[in-house]
């Protein structure tokens, strides 16, 4: 190493007991400021580079550097949150708690060309704002790095597997990295999106349980309202919907309130067991009729119109339940003959063995 | 597959008569087209002599449906067969059309 490389370790020796306080600092108010806004992170880990790293950068590209100062990354912390949405969460925190030399901070996420995949990552280089720490500790940067455990996980893999390697990597694996990347992009917004519907789910199902628990929320048409907002049946119909690729045309349930009644619901505890405990069987009879058809169109109403048949069935109402069923929801009056196919079809089904 | 369209007792009336599957849809929509003009008036699709009804041909029923509930009309089907009653039965669009 040249002189000049020598110089920078000895700043650097000099500067240990500084990063370690600014080190033990910046970890204390992430982890404070996380805790204060509910966000959970799989991880905040941080570390003082090693002289040994330190050197091997200096022997590489020491001349960049004219001052110890001029290494952002002496400290680095890295924020590994769970949804790639925290990921902006924390960066959003990050500005609040720190000066960020903006010009310096970089979104790896957006440098990426629309048909490239792979390192994901936001980096930003920060310093304590003047007056929040003793003056040599707010002049000293520090690097935050913030990704998603995904794409800590893809980073982790493809360093120690690629750049670490002491022969060329082929194209067709460095292919395959990019692919993986892109996979783990998708599985990271699915995640998020995935999150953001339970959320909405719980407050739905929240507020409906804050006026009572389920059980104690009588079936009226204010409260099958709020709880169709919910979706219940989504998940039925795409099931049902999955035997013939259909497409789902919007509905409206209100209609069924009168059956479900009539069905002895009284409560919307009644209908969210009818929903989980029968949703099986109103599979088995929906799909034994439709997986003998081509008919790729349903209604948002055919995962609720099945497991009210279903129920009936079970009830062992035979055909004039069936029926009555058929002329509530339309068609009244021509629906015997139909109401018996069903029955016919019913009956080779396990639920009616 | 052929289609006529009528005005009885101020509702526009659709009379379908034969198979209204995949292919004979494009031709039957173009048939159906009047029906956008359906402001004021109720519409009856007659299926008394409609034999078979497809994916293609349930959507054109909603199509019809979707246009007319705009206008504030209220569309009804009327003559249906057991097969066909049948496949609005396992769609679970019976709930969504009203029946004479």
């Amino acid at each position: 190493m040249d002189a000049h490389g020598e110089r920078l370790l000895a700043q650097y020796r000099e500067r240990l007991p500084r990063l370690e306080e600014l080190r033990s600092r910046v970890e204390g108010l992430i982890g404070h400021a996380l805790q204060q806004q509910g966000v959970d992170v799989s991880s905040l880990e941080s570390r003082i580079k090693t002289e040994h790293s330190l050197a091997g950068k200096l022997e590489r590209k020491g001349s960049k550097y004219s001052d110890i100062g001029d290494i952002t990354d002496l400290l680095g912390v890295r924020v590994i949150t769970f949804y790639t949405d925290d990921v902006d969460k924390v960066a959003a925190m990050m500005a609040r708690c720190f000066d960020v030399d903006w010009g310096n901070s970089v979104d790896k996420r957006k440098l990426h060309e629309l048909d490239s995949f792979g390192y994901n990552s936001l980096h930003y280089i920060c310093r304590l704002p003047q007056g929040t720490a003793p003056e040599e500790l707010c002049a000293i940067p520090f690097e935050v790095q913030m990704r998603t455990v995904l794409q800590h996980l893809w980073a982790t893999i493809n360093h120690d597997t690629g750049y670490k390697s002491d022969v060329q990597i082929p194209r067709y694996y460095m292919r395959q990295f990019s692919r993986i990347a892109g996979m783990l992009e998708l599985v990271d917004d699915e995640f998020s999106r995935l999150r953001t519907s339970l959320a909405d789910y719980r407050r739905q199902m929240l507020s409906l349980v804050a006026s009572g628990r389920l059980d104690e929320v009588e079936l009226t048409a204010d409260s099958w309202h709020s709880y169709l907002e919910t979706h219940p049946f989504d998940r039925l119909n795409h099931r049902i919907a999955a035997v013939n690729q259909a497409e789902i045309f919007p509905a409206q349930l209100e209609g069924y309130l009168p059956v479900l009644r009539q069905l002895g619901m009284k409560t919307l505890g009644d209908v969210q067991r009818l929903l989980e405990q029968e949703s099986d069987d109103a599979y088995l009879l929906a799909v034994s009729d439709l997986a003998v058809t081509d008919l790729d169109i349903l209604s948002e109403s055919i995962g609720l119109q099945n497991l009210c048949l279903v129920h009936v069935l079970k009830m062992g109402g035979g055909r004039a339940a069936v029926e009555y069923i058929l002329d509530t929801l339309g068609g009244s009056g021509s629906n015997t003959a139909l109401a018996e196919a069903i029955l016919q079809r019913a009956s080779t089904l396990p639920f009616m063995q | 597959m052929n289609t006529k369209i009528t005005e009885q007792n101020n509702e526009l009336v659709a009379q379908f008569e034969g198979r209204l599957d995949t292919a004979a849809a494009p031709q039957t929509e173009k048939e159906l087209a009047p029906l956008a003009d359906c402001a004021g008036k109720n519409i009856v699709l007659d299926c008394n002599a409609l034999e078979y009804i497809s994916s293609s041909g349930l959507r054109l029923f909603l199509g019809v449906l979707k246009g007319a509930k705009a206008k504030g009309s209220h569309v009804y089907i009327t003559g249906m067969n057991d097969d066909i009653r049948n496949v609005f039965n396992m769609t679970g669009l019976t709930n969504l059309f009203e029946f004479r």
